[in-house]
């Protein structure tokens, strides 16, 4: 194991690093995950690009409609950030089960996105927010939905020497909730079985469903979102008699595999009765702010 | 060999060392600078035992490449207190008996200080603390003697803040 640590100053220097020591070198930012790798010999890159110093890529912005999250932003800083306690809960939930205290402190956001593990935490909730990701590379800079941005286990859309600079969501209208649910065989620092986001609006007056966003991690080659339980619900009213089709439907769109933690079957019922629980704790949720 | 030059201050006092881009930050610590209360066993951050704080938050050493820690100020356990002058968590874990073989407590104190500074006065709930410890075992076990020292400790400085 032998490698060399370069920190760029600027994303334009981590850029041209990448590029100039193609196909040896490799962005490392928080480490938790690219260091443990390295040291089980799963990779062994040659030129590691530390981007954890560059500058102003830390900061979660609120703007009228929305919210910008730099891609070294921390766990512990979603964790702790006053405007997700509300309509944005999910995002907590989610970052508050990602390892432990001390990988909170120093994972970051984005390399949980560009590790495109299918049990990402927190990829499901960011998929619910239609989230999407911003990318600087040496053709300049471009965007594109998470959806399509995670292809598959490990893979996502970023070209040679792309780096992830921003993820971006728009804020939900009124009478929004979210929220995360992870289910694993012990309560802390534990891959998912299964993790669930949902984002549900509900029309102004009524208890009908206006929109539906539901997001499903470890269920599949990567995190899905289950459009026909989604297109289901609109325009529905938020019962538990649909949440529970919904969550029916949930399950017979994922492909999951039986591996050490749990078996395939297992996952898919999980599936069916998370998203249900997911979908009525955004509704109990809505409530609360009605009230 | 490519070694490199290496700026960081441990527990106060800066540090220039020559050292190889793969070292990590426990292992500077333990064999370039000598400081062993920061303990070395999984290397994979999932027992904790090495955590340090890195400008006051708590992190696994053990994947942190020591190049990273550039610049940076680094407090080990043998940086919070000295037998003289113990910090309240110490004072806690030894009056609550938290102590049974002693190899995961150096990252223990340092997980719950960094968690406490968090919130400075503040007295978390035990189910708090449990979570704040999560990702630092014990074998032993003895987990319900260190939420009491760390309940204990943050009660004493949540007074003492509250005197000042």
């Amino acid at each position: 194991m032998s490698f060399d640590l370069h920190r760029p100053a600027s994303v334009t220097e981590a850029i041209d690093l990448a590029q100039r020591f193609a196909p040896t070198a490799r962005y490392v930012a928080g480490g938790t995950d690219t260091v443990i790798q390295i040291n089980r010999k799963k990779i062994d890159p040659v030129h590691l690009i530390d981007v954890a110093c560059l500058p102003g890529m830390s900061e979660i912005t609120e703007t009228a409609d929305a919210f910008t999250l730099g891609a070294l932003t921390r766990y512990r800083a979603i964790e702790t950030h006053p405007a997700f306690r509300v309509n944005l809960r999910a995002l907590q939930e989610a970052a508050s089960v990602v390892g432990g205290h001390q990988v909170r402190n120093i994972a970051t956001i984005g390399g949980n996105i560009v590790n495109a593990s299918p049990a990402a935490d927190f990829v499901p909730p960011l998929l619910a927010l239609d989230a999407s990701v911003d990318m600087a590379g040496p053709n300049g800079q471009r965007s594109s939905p998470l959806l399509n941005f995670i292809v598959g286990p490990g893979k996502t859309a970023l070209l040679p020497a792309e780096i992830v600079t921003n993820i971006r969501f728009a804020k939900l209208p009124a009478r929004s909730a979210t929220a995360f649910l992870k289910e694993g065989r012990r309560r802390a620092m534990e891959i998912s079985v299964v993790c669930v986001a949902a984002c549900l609006t509900l029309e102004a007056s009524t208890s009908r469903c206006a929109s539906v966003r539901l997001a499903i991690g470890a269920a599949s080659p990567k995190a899905f979102r289950p459009e026909q339980a989604e297109s289901y619900l609109l325009g529905q009213s938020a019962s538990k008699e649909n949440f529970a089709e919904a969550g029916r439907l949930a399950a017979e769109a994922s492909s999951p595999i039986s591996d050490v933690r749990a078996s395939a079957g297992y996952r898919r019922a999980l599936v069916a009765v998370m998203v249900e629980r997911a979908l009525e704790t955004c509704l109990q949720r809505i409530r609360e702010q009605d009230q | 060999m490519n070694r490199k030059i290496l700026n960081i201050v441990v527990n106060g006092e800066s540090h220039q060392l020559l050292i190889e881009p793969h070292w990590t930050l426990l292992q500077v610590l333990r064999n370039e600078i000598g400081m062993m209360g920061t303990k070395e066993n999984c290397l994979e951050a999932e027992c904790g035992v090495c955590t340090v704080l890195l400008d006051g938050r708590a992190v696994n050493s053990c994947i942190l490449l020591a190049g990273q820690a550039e610049g940076c100020s680094i407090t080990t356990i043998e940086g919070i207190g000295d037998p003289e002058h113990l910090h309240p968590l110490q004072e806690a874990f030894i009056e609550c008996g938290a102590v049974q073989c002693g190899y995961c407590i150096p990252g223990m104190i340092l997980t719950a200080k960094s968690f406490l500074d968090e919130h400075p006065g503040c007295r978390p709930s035990r189910e708090e603390i449990r979570e704040a410890i999560a990702g630092t075992l014990c074998r032993c076990t003895g987990y319900r003697k260190i939420i009491d020292a760390v309940e204990t400790a943050a009660d004493r400085i949540a007074l003492s803040g509250a005197k000042q």
